[in-house]
């Protein structure tokens, strides 16, 4: 199954063949993996958090609904929604091995051990059977991944009818004043900031340039329609500094 | 490392299947591998983690 290709994809700014994506991706991610919440923190002077929460509150988690938190990492996203669906379960699933054992350290996931599941998988190519799923999220995951529409036919499979996609991405800002602000912001504080606190420049040089690669609001909502999804919507965060989509497994 | 004791949570094989092929996982307790054998793959456990990557399983003989 490891054929190659000379399809090429991005890596931020660099082109790279498709097959060498993953690789660099886990490589980013292996590097950050034990500051990655500080970093994340100081990135979006908190913000992350605020838009995690909105995240939860679109999504109004119930009880008894089982999660696959794609790119879940350091459990972010699972222990949020655990902890407003009351009970439920939820299988965190991510490329990248130290990316788990951080988060399974955390003090949530010892509380809430019985509720998760730690899985190191692939978004395009899903452990699951079909119809698994009640939700399904992707918070800051699915512009790392190689070829994000068969991440979300992945997400289409394994839901269940009825079920519920949410992604949380960066996304891009309606203007082009406020853009080049921004731009100015990512990519002069943030690879500094990356250097600073985690001796890490080139990682989050990286995530500056993949953010400004990604789709905008509107195309990746064609995204997800293609894969299926009904009712697809978007929601701006921070004037679209993020973004949240939504869509329906009917 | 300090989870090096966690162990796999059976339960889990419940919800597993091949990602190459959707079939259905056999447990080796022993040498801590997740069998496909539609695919010839046995995938590691490390530290009570599934790894489900292609790249990191072993080819069965």
């Amino acid at each position: 199954m490891n054929q190659t290709s000379d399809k090429t994809t991005h890596f931020g700014f660099e082109t790279v063949r498709e097959e060498d994506k993953a690789g660099r991706v886990q490589g980013v991610f292996n590097s950050v993996a034990s500051k990655y919440d500080i970093m994340n923190d100081v990135m979006s002077v908190g913000i992350h958090r605020v838009w995690k929460d909105a995240m939860m509150d679109w999504l109004a988690p119930r009880p008894g609904q089982r999660l696959l938190d794609v790119a879940g990492g350091t459990g972010d996203i699972s222990f949020r929604f655990l902890g407003r669906a009351g009970h439920g379960h939820s299988t965190v699933l991510d490329l990248t091995e130290p990316m788990l054992v951080e988060g399974r350290k955390r003090a949530e996931a010892e509380q809430m051990a019985d509720s998760l599941d730690w899985v190191t998988g692939d978004a395009m190519a899903l452990p699951f059977k079909d119809n698994t799923f009640d939700v399904y999220t992707i918070s800051f995951g699915i512009r790392n991944v190689t070829r994000p529409q068969e991440a979300l036919n992945e997400a289409f499979r394994v839901l269940k009818p009825g079920g519920r996609l949410m992604v949380l991405e960066f996304s891009q800002l309606p203007n082009d004043g406020l853009q080049k602000l921004y731009d100015l912001y990512s990519f002069n504080v943030i690879p500094r900031m990356g250097k600073l606190i985690a001796n890490d420049y080139d990682s989050y040089q990286y995530l500056v340039e993949s953010i400004r690669k990604f789709p905008d609001q509107e195309t990746f909502l064609g995204m997800v329609r293609k894969a299926g999804f009904e009712n697809a919507k978007y929601r701006n965060l921070s004037m679209g500094i993020a973004a949240l989509h939504s869509g329906w497994k009917i | 490392m300090t989870e090096n004791t966690a162990s796999f949570d059976r339960r889990m094989l419940e919800a597993l299947v091949c990602p190459l092929t959707q079939a259905v996982l056999e447990y080796d307790a022993e040498r801590q591998e997740l069998i496909s054998k539609p695919a010839n793959l046995a995938f590691p456990i490390r530290n009570g983690i599934p790894i489900m990557l292609e790249d990191e399983a072993r080819p069965l003989e």
